[in-house]
């Protein structure tokens, strides 16, 4: 079994969003950049699956930056080989035509499962894995969550709404984009990080990419205030009070 | 004169089997040791020896549990005299005729007695006051020792008391009487009269006995000593001699493998690690001061150390070996350790626990498994710098609201250079205080400085949850920053960094002076800088494990407490025995599984028992967040307030003290 996982790295939310309030663009280059909280957990579901049936994990990034750290956090915590596709990327590049690369990527390679984060706190609308699934007519599932692999068969759960979980089967080659891993994401001590660095190399794939049908984003817009949080103090009493005041004059108690 | 014979064969055959059986054992312990790590421990020769001169005759560790203490000296003790009477017994049987004398003989028969006392002392320790810290020791190993050395020392006197009766017929020489200075034999003897054993058979028969209970069971004893936890008769005295001698905050020693400090196999210990392993006497005075086994989680220093042990001892045997992180020594225990070292300050043989177990912390980081929250604190350090998942731009933050601003010291030139850390900077509970020292040092005109967001966590507690990779990469920010400023000391408020800055950093060539603020606030009180006035409290002084233990760092908190009148009651565990508060090696950031009573909790319980106490002082930040919550979750906030040294001072000096504060009034 070979499983490829696909890597981005977004915006740390730690550090404020850079935004050119005059024009609404980010400003990427003054932005720290770290991986997607999703991606990995896509990893760690593949890094369980080697554990547990011996399978072969790839991990991949289109080449956006500053990827080659994130590579080498893979490989530290168990992914047997990190590819980075090459061309004319940037962090502003679209998913559209990141999947594009991808599934290009995917055609000359023979892989049996990708996995992927569901989404990325940069885009939230979890198009990549879909896209990459469409591009390549194969078998596509979001918001995945427990994979396993029986046989040929490719386990995997889904949950709906009021907690209602559905379990599926598919055969490779499949996409998935993941929810959750089992288990919390392992960590990668920053000496095995660098041992990495030392003894392992990260393919570069020249993926210059085709023209694609893109939206454009206009503009980003910062959050806008609406309305305040009253803070209540005094003893317990008057706060009790005061509750109770507000629940009366919004008529959401009785009496 | 047959039996003569009988006896000088079963000494040289006895002494051949147990000698053989003794080399061996030692040649497997010598031959995993010249596998292991390298470490230096032959410098200082001077220092070391008056150090083991001091710890092995004058017993100085040992007498701090006085009742065993007393009992091993007396025990102890015996073991020198026993070479006299070696010789003694020896020379009897195989130069006819031999004797040490009566004086020696009389000193022979006055540490007999003590020896008896020793181990009657001994066997009611055991049986009767039975302390909680032999809980996991092996008790039956203990009872059988004792009973060979009783069994030794009344041989001693059994054989002595027939002497002179059997000299004539097994030596053939003539009967020299006892000394009444040889008080015990000669009491014996008179016993043997009166039951008139003094026949040539039944005398022979008597020294025989006496004879095989003295000196074949010294040879048994040998044999026995490599099995046993009293291979210490052995090792105890080399291992205080290559003891750790400084600095004594320093972790991780220079030059650090290149493989990193990971233990997962016996090869990754040193050969002091090695060593310590078969020198441990499972006296448990290591579990005793461990504040994670007071807090009812499963860690017990002691154990790690006879797990490992057990574990050598399958693998030299031919079993496969076990991972000793997170097999031999299991997750639960690695992770539950605080790294306050109380375990290797109460080691009477000077084992090393801590490095041990950051060791094998650091294996299973290496293979991802460590508590998620403390993963998450791993991160924000190297992403941001620091454990609060701050942005590292908001590290002065704090800084907002003083009338004066403060100089940064990557631009301009200091006196002091303050090293604020993470806490102080990021904690919402402890800004104020830190503000506070910040309005103390103006106050006292002194000209300082900080590194702004220049600064990231100095990385004491990355290295003792085992991530070195990460404690390096923050040294080396840290060492950038400093290097381009100009200071003449740094000063700082926070133990942690302390002991980073000017223990762990010295392997990078960092040498610069450090202060506690406990330190420096001396200082300036005696070049009167502050106008003082008593405060005229009673107050109880908690010593932060990395301030005492880790720096030595005991007097200048007291003497700055005497100098604002305040009135020091001590606790029961202080100094260099004080109770941890539970939040170092990383504790602070992980979760609280099994804890039955937290370590913060039972500490200021210790501080409730003194009499008339009103306030419990603390020196780091890190205190400050531990036992303002414990005073509050123990429901103790109206009898007893928990102040930092700043409030104090600042107090005493009339500056006011913000009502966030729990201030002493």
């Amino acid at each position: 079994m070979r499983i490829l996982v696909l890597s981005k790295s977004v915006p740390d939310l730690v550090e404020e969003l850079a935004l050119d309030e005059d024009n609404g663009e980010l400003l990427h280059d003054d932005m720290t950049y770290v991986p997607s909280e999703w991606d990995d957990h896509a990893l760690e579901e593949a890094l369980l699956l080697k554990e547990e049936v011996g399978a072969e994990v790839t991990v991949l990034a289109v080449d956006t930056g500053d990827v080659d750290n994130m590579l080498f956090t893979a490989l530290a915590k168990g992914a047997d080989h990190a590819v980075k596709l090459t061309g004319d990327f940037d962090l502003a590049t679209s998913n559209r035509k990141r999947a594009q690369a991808i599934a290009n990527y995917l055609r000359d390679n023979t892989f049996d499962l990708v996995l992927s984060g569901v989404q990325a706190i940069d885009d939230i609308d979890g198009q990549i894995p879909a896209i990459v699934a469409g591009l390549l007519e194969w078998p596509h599932a979001s918001v995945v969550t427990e994979v396993s692999i029986q046989g040929e068969q490719i386990h995997f759960r889904q949950e709906y709404g009021g907690g209602l979980q559905a379990e599926f089967s598919a055969q490779a080659p499949l996409v998935l984009g993941i929810q959750a891993a089992r288990k919390p994401p392992r960590y990668a001590s920053i000496a095995k990080v660098r041992q990495m660095m030392k003894s392992s190399t990260v393919d570069e794939i020249d993926a210059s990419a085709d023209t694609v049908p893109e939206l454009e984003i206009r503009r980003f817009f910062k959050p806008v205030a609406a309305g305040h949080a009253e803070m209540i103090e005094g003893d317990p009493e008057e706060v009790a009070d005061r509750i109770i005041t507000i629940l009366k004059e919004r008529k959401l108690v009785r009496g | 004169m047959a039996l003569r014979y009988v006896l000088m064969a079963a000494t040289v055959v006895l002494f051949v089997v147990a000698g053989a059986i003794f080399v061996g054992r030692f040649w497997n312990i010598y031959q995993v040791m010249r596998k292991s790590r390298a470490t230096i421990r032959t410098d200082q020769i001077g220092k070391r020896l008056i150090s083991t001169i001091e710890q092995v005759f004058a017993h100085k560790r040992m007498l701090k549990v006085r009742y065993s203490g007393v009992l091993h000296l007396f025990i102890f003790s015996g073991f020198v005299v026993l070479l006299i009477d070696v010789v003694g017994s020896i020379g009897q049987v195989f130069s006819p005729g031999f004797s040490i004398g009566p004086v020696l003989g009389m000193i022979v028969d006055i540490w007999v007695g003590l020896v008896l006392i020793g181990v009657a002392m001994a066997v009611y320790q055991r049986a009767v006051i039975k302390p909680e810290r032999y809980h996991g020791s092996d008790e039956t190993d203990g009872y059988i020792i004792l009973s060979i050395i009783t069994c030794i020392v009344v041989g001693i006197v059994v054989h002595e008391s027939f002497y002179p009766y059997a000299a004539g017929p097994i030596f053939g020489v003539k009967a020299v009487a006892l000394s009444p200075m040889e008080f015990l034999a000669y009491g014996l003897s008179r016993i043997w009269v009166s039951l008139g054993w003094t026949g040539a058979t039944a005398a022979s028969i008597g020294y025989a006995v006496g004879y095989t209970m003295d000196i074949l069971m010294i040879w048994v004893f040998l044999a026995y000593l490599p099995y046993s936890k009293h291979l210490h008769v052995f090792l105890a005295i080399p291992n205080i001699f290559v003891r750790k001698m400084g600095p004594h905050g320093e972790l991780v020693t220079a030059p650090v493998p290149e493989e990193g400090i990971a233990i997962r196999s016996f090869r990754d210990l040193s050969w002091k690690d090695v060593l310590d392993l078969y020198t441990c006497t499972e006296c448990g005075r290591c579990q005793a001061v461990c504040p994670a086994h007071a807090a009812g989680q499963p860690l017990s220093p002691k154990m790690v150390i006879l797990e490992l042990r057990e574990a050598l001892k399958k693998e030299l045997s031919g079993e496969p070996p076990i991972p000793l992180a997170g097999g031999v020594v299991s997750q639960e225990e690695l992770w539950a350790c605080t790294t306050c070292g109380a375990c290797m300050e109460a080691c009477p043989v000077f084992i090393e626990h801590v490095p041990k177990i950051v060791g094998m912390r650091a294996a299973l980081l290496e293979d991802g498994e460590i508590d998620k929250t403390a993963q998450k604190v791993l991160v924000g350090w190297d992403r941001q710098g620091n454990s609060f998942g701050q942005p590292l731009k908001k590290r002065p933050g704090w800084t907002k609201g003083l009338e004066i601003s403060i100089k940064d010291a990557r631009r301009e030139p200091v006196d002091w250079l303050w090293f604020v850390g993470d806490f102080a900077s990021y904690d919402p509970r402890i800004q104020d205080l830190t503000r506070l020292v910040a309005r103390l040092l103006q106050q006292a005109n002194v000209d300082f400085g900080i590194l702004y967001d220049g600064e990231s966590n100095s990385g004491n507690d990355a290295l003792r949850i085992g991530e070195f990779g990460l404690f390096e990469a923050l040294a080396q920010k840290n060492l950038e920053k400093l290097q381009e400023a100009e200071y003449n000391m740094i000063f700082t408020t926070d133990p942690h960094s302390l002991n980073a800055l000017k223990n762990e950093y010295g392997k990078y060539g960092f040498h610069r002076p450090v202060k506690h603020y406990t330190e420096a606030f001396v200082d300036l009180i005696d070049q009167r800088k502050f106008d003082l006035k008593p405060l005229g409290i009673r107050a109880t002084y908690h010593d932060p494990c990395y301030l005492g233990r880790w720096n030595r760092i005991f007097d200048a908190p007291r003497e700055l407490m005497k100098r604002v009148g305040v009135d020091l009651v001590e606790m029961p565990r202080h100094g260099e025995n004080s109770f941890c508060c539970g939040a170092g090696g990383g504790r602070i950031w992980m979760e609280e599984v099994g804890i039955k009573e937290r370590p913060a909790d039972q500490r200021i319980r210790e501080a409730l028992t003194l009499e008339g106490v009103t306030h419990f002082v603390m020196a780091c930040p890190k205190d400050v967040a531990m036992f303002t919550a414990a005073v509050a979750s123990t429901g103790n906030e109206g009898r007893l307030k928990v102040v930092d040294m700043a409030e104090l001072l600042a107090e005493a000096a009339g500056l006011g003290v913000p009502d966030t504060l729990v201030a002493a009034r």
